[in-house]
């Protein structure tokens, strides 16, 4: 029966046959692998011609192919927006700086401006890295499910999709549950978000750039990423919630935990560049051994390793993000302490979890990776806000990496690993790394 | 300073209990099962399954339908696969009449059966990834079993409720064209099942999540009367196609996979080893599928069993699948009982989610691969 | 252990004083008629303990009264048109006894169901009991898995298990009055219906 029906219209041929010769593309239509029939209807099929079977004839059709021109689209995506937007106009903004005194402005109204410029750029790439991130997100783990994604919104790839959820969650009606304690209940995601945004202050976004130069930047990020888990609590107790609450009192535990190795974590690095300002660090950092290794924290023997890879995972645990999304593991917690929020103050919460992503790719960028430093001698011609971004957007991408590829481990798991593996060798690296140091291998 | 004093003992501490209430809207209770949990912490003191929600009196309804409609209606039951349930039927209802379908049917039973077996086992895979938190694999799981619905829509039209079993036969018959396209999609999984043992199965966060949880004995299990996967993983050698075969399932060649201590990841691996055994049944039955009719000869269109009581079971994707008929002559079932494995399975829930977080709750309910469309009826 | 289900149906008989080999077994299945419901526990007991049947595998009954008048639906359905909905060409007369064991009368027959799993052998046990007077032994102490079918079994058809611990409805909504699965039963109109 197939074979005397190779080409049935899907409306039944109702419409009428085209002629031959009505266009090349015919041709081309008529090699395409036969529409499978019911043998006993005669009615086409169409889910069978989607199979990947039939899809996955190159090996680029792979997901994981698929996710890895991602992640190097992401990288450069990711330069273009964050990195062009601080790296450029920080040169505008030191012209401004030199031409408000001549304007005749007063010192102290200089400085207020000052401070508003840096702090509007400082929210405008929370912001946009909330917008930006979300999306990468999203592509990133279609990719690795072997979907699409957004396609549509925008145009190409849906780079548009973010923007319209957030105008549609800016539209959202803001629901305070009955139960919820009101007013703990709004303070809560602005108390979330506040540290996020201050903790940025001395974040180098490139050799010498940051909205603050702090000497003992390393404590004073520390300090305001701690805060947060303050917000977190209040949101979970505030809603009135059992499983908001579990939720908060599970991040108020996992993430007080996981401050102790992510901050022992980085002593060595301390002890190495001599210095708690990221300034320091990065410049650290800067040179060649023989010339072409770069002296990145992140190769000095053993103790560099482990410090770069306890500081990635308890960031990840920072961050509430797979296998340490505890606090909102929703098929637990439903979705933990978030859950009795909507619209913006929902918003605010995933705003400042892509902050501290953000935050912690920029940190693990500054510390382990040479910050600004090019990779190799011959490509210093690359500013360092390239390279620095690109860095961290790599950073970034292994933190969405993660979270698509692991399960969550459990409350007792969590607390076990950390202090009973994590902080007790992180003391073991401090120990190495002054062994290193007293060595002079500096 | 008095010592004594200092000394915080736990009775002289006031701690109170949580009641926590899990469902029937919540992402991991797989449909509308309530659970009410009293916590003390994280930790379970007291667990009562409730079930009901989606009570649709399936089993009264099949007493005022003739065979074939209540074949319609047991399509319903365990949706995620409802091959089996018509089957159980059927071969109940064949008992009474002493008809025997004719071998390509047997052989067409066995095919759909084992397909769907993979579907339904697929899904567990995926929701149970979902359950413990990694979400990727559910997507993948849910590409292969889109191939299984479509070679299912191919041959009888249906995706979800197939109504594909007949008494005395099956409604529809395959082509050259779907054995191709079976072999094809064979061909296309064998590799991704191994792809989800290198993503899901033996990842070291995976294990260490189910491994020791919800340990269940070889003899627990038996005392409450597990079947299917959930009896096996705890080392119990029970599967119906090898102790009662129906359908000619005595003339394939396959294993029952056993697990060892019957923890979450025992049951979960049994389904993802059923899988691969599916496979090699699926590949003898297309190897040699007896020509000829499918329907048997001389059944009136709407069959009436003679007076009497027949039982039939099956061994569906969740267990041991049994329907107990009793008929008095008449075009619809007298009466007709489903024993439910889903519904059985859940009992036991009471006993061993005592003691386990929270956090386990969800991958020990998981585990039992439960669809409440079975459990309520 | 017995080795064939005739040798565990002997000894069963032998062990029990009311029982007897069903006249109407089910198919195939080996099926013992208990006439005194006394004796449920303790075939339950010999038949786990000394046969190895400890997989219990299926509690329910049959309301053996007639076919059921479908009560508010149609007025023309009676015993003789119980399926005027369906497209039957020419309905049936239904015998008043069918006969192989199907004979209309006021009993709720009890089925009970065992499996040997190391043996691989399966009995059916059978119990008797009047319609108003459905009472019996539990045997949660022995399966647990009595549990849930118990309970079921009593929320649909109405028969009370003695020595449960926790007897109450299960599938079935707290205000519907009745057990549906009773040939008898009759919908009372609740808050649901429109």
């Amino acid at each position: 029966m197939n074979e005397q029906q190779p080409h049935l219209p899907l409306d039944g041929g109702a419409s009428k046959p085209k002629p031959e010769t009505a266009k090349p593309a015919a041709a081309a239509k008529a090699s395409l692998p036969k529409p499978v029939l019911n043998h006993r209807s005669g009615k086409l099929l169409i889910g069978t011609r989607y199979w990947p079977t039939e899809v996955w004839k190159s090996p680029w059709s792979l997901p994981r192919y698929r996710a890895g021109a991602l992640w190097l689209a992401g990288i450069i995506l990711g330069i273009i927006g964050i990195g062009a937007a601080v790296g450029e106009l920080a040169a505008w903004g030191d012209k401004l700086l030199v031409l408000m005194p001549k304007l005749g402005l007063p010192a102290l109204a200089v400085a207020w401006i000052w401070v508003l410029i840096k702090l509007g750029c400082v929210i405008g790439v929370i912001v946009a890295n909330g917008l930006w991130a979300v999306w990468w997100e999203r592509k990133i783990s279609a990719h690795i499910q072997s979907r699409f994604g957004p396609m549509y919104a925008g145009g190409f790839h849906g780079w548009a999709q973010t923007i319209f959820d957030t105008i549609k969650l800016l539209l959202k009606e803001d629901i305070t549950p009955a139960s919820a304690d009101r007013v703990i209940h709004t303070l809560a995601p602005v108390i979330t978000i506040a540290p996020c945004v201050m903790a940025f202050a001395p974040v180098l976004f490139g050799k010498e750039l940051a909205a603050a130069k702090i000497d003992v930047g390393v404590l004073y990020i520390f300090a305001f990423a701690g805060i947060s888990v303050i917000g977190i609590v209040m949101a979970g107790w505030a809603s009135g919630n059992k499983y908001s609450l579990l939720g908060g009192l599970r991040a108020a535990a996992q993430m007080v935990s996981y401050e102790l190795p992510r901050g022992f974590s980085v002593v060595p690095v301390i002890m190495f560049a001599g210095s708690l300002d990221l300034a320091v660090i990065d410049a650290a950092q800067a040179g060649y051994w023989f010339g072409f290794i770069p002296r990145w924290f992140v190769f000095y023997p053993v103790v560099g390793q482990i410090a770069f890879l306890f500081f990635l995972i308890a960031s990840v645990a920072e961050t509430n993000r797979t296998p340490f999304d505890i606090p909102e593991a929703e098929s637990e917690l439903v979705a933990g302490f978030h859950t009795e929020f909507s619209g913006m103050k929902w918003s605010m919460f995933f705003l400042t979890e892509y902050g501290y992503v953000l935050l912690s790719s920029f940190l693990l960028a500054t510390f382990f990776l040479g910050g600004g430093a090019p990779l190799l001698p011959a490509l210093k011609f690359i500013p360092s806000w390239i390279w620095m971004t690109g860095k961290a957007m790599s950073m970034m991408f292994v933190f969405l990496w993660f979270r698509w590829t692991f399960p969550r481990l459990r409350v007792d798991q969590l607390m076990d690993f950390n202090w009973k593996f994590l902080l007790p060798w992180s003391f073991a690296n401090i120990a190495l790394a002054g062994v290193v140091v007293w060595w002079g291998l500096k | 300073m008095n010592k004594e004093a200092l000394i915080v003992s736990e009775a002289s501490m006031h701690t109170d209990t949580m009641f926590l209430n899990m469902g029937p809207q919540h992402p991991s209770t797989h449909g509308v099962l309530r659970l009410g949990l009293t916590v003390s912490g994280e930790v379970i003191a007291k667990a009562v399954p409730d079930v009901g929600y989606l009570h649709r009196g399936i089993e009264k309804l099949m007493e005022t339908r003739t065979y074939n409609q209540g074949v319609v209606l047991a399509d319903r039951l365990d949706y995620c696969s409802a091959m089996p349930n018509g089957l159980a039927i059927c071969l109940a209802a064949e008992k009474l009449m002493a008809v025997t379908a004719p071998p390509r049917a047997q052989a067409l039973r066995v095919l759909m059966c084992e397909l769907n077996r993979i579907a339904s086992h697929l899904i567990f895979m995926g929701t149970y990834g979902i359950d413990i938190g990694a979400l990727t694999p559910f997507l993948y799981a849910f590409r292969e079993r889109e191939m299984i619905l479509d070679l299912f829509e191919m041959c009888c039209g249906g995706r979800l409720t197939y109504n594909y079993m007949r008494l005395g036969g099956v409604s529809n018959d395959i082509d050259d064209n779907w054995i191709a396209k079976c072999r094809e999609f064979l061909e296309f999984f064998k590799p991704r099942v191994d792809e989800y043992d290198t993503l899901l199965s033996f990842n070291p966060i995976f294990r260490s999540r189910t491994q020791d949880v919800g340990l269940i004995s070889a003899q627990t299990a038996k005392a409450w009367g597990l079947s299917g996967p959930n009896l096996r993983g705890s080392g119990v050698n029970y599967d119906v196609r090898k102790s009662d075969p129906y359908c000619g399932y005595d003339r394939f060649d396959f294993n029952v996979p056993l697990g060892q201590t019957g923890s979450c990841w025992d049951r979960y691996y049994c389904r993802v080893q059923e899988m691969r055994q599916s496979v090699r049944i699926i590949e003898a039955a297309l190897a040699d599928i007896p020509a000829g009719e499918i329907m048997a000869k001389g059944l009136a269109k709407i069959p009436k069993p003679p007076a009497g009581e027949a039982y039939a079971h099956v061994e569906a994707s969740r267990g041991d699948l049994g329907v107990f008929l009793a008929s008095d002559g008449n075009a619809a079932p007298y009466r007709l009982h489903l024993r439910a494995p889903c519904f059985i399975n859940l009992a036991v829930l009471q006993e061993i989610l005592v003691g386990n977080k929270v956090a386990d709750v969800v991958a020990i309910l998981g585990s039992f691969d439960i669809v409440l469309g079975e459990v309520d009826r | 252990m017995a080795s064939t289900k005739d040798a565990a149906l002997a000894r069963l008989l032998e062990h029990l004083s009311s029982a007897e080999p069903a006249a109407h077994p089910i198919k195939d299945y080996p099926t013992v008629r208990l006439s005194d419901p006394a004796e449920i526990t303790k075939a339950a007991a010999f038949l786990k303990d000394e046969l190895g049947f400890d997989y219990l595998e299926m509690i329910t009954a049959v309301d053996w009264l007639g076919p059921m008048q479908l009560d508010g639906l149609a007025a023309a359905r009676t015993a003789a048109h119980p399926f005027k909905e369906t497209p039957l060409k020419a309905d049936p007369p239904v015998t008043p006894a069918p006969g192989a064991g199907a004979a209309y009368r006021p009993v709720l027959d009890l089925l009970w169901s065992f499996g040997n799993l190391r043996e691989n052998l399966k009995m059916f046990l059978r119990l008797e009991v009047p319609r108003d007077q459905a009472e019996v032994a539990s045997l949660t102490a022995l399966f647990p898995a009595a549990d849930w079918q118990e309970r079921e079994a009593f929320d649909l058809l109405g028969v009370r298990f003695l020595g449960h611990p926790n007897l109450t409805k299960i599938l079935t909504t707290e205000d519907l009055a009745g057990h549906p699965l009773r040939k008898d039963y009759a919908h009372q109109k609740d808050r649901f219906d429109e």
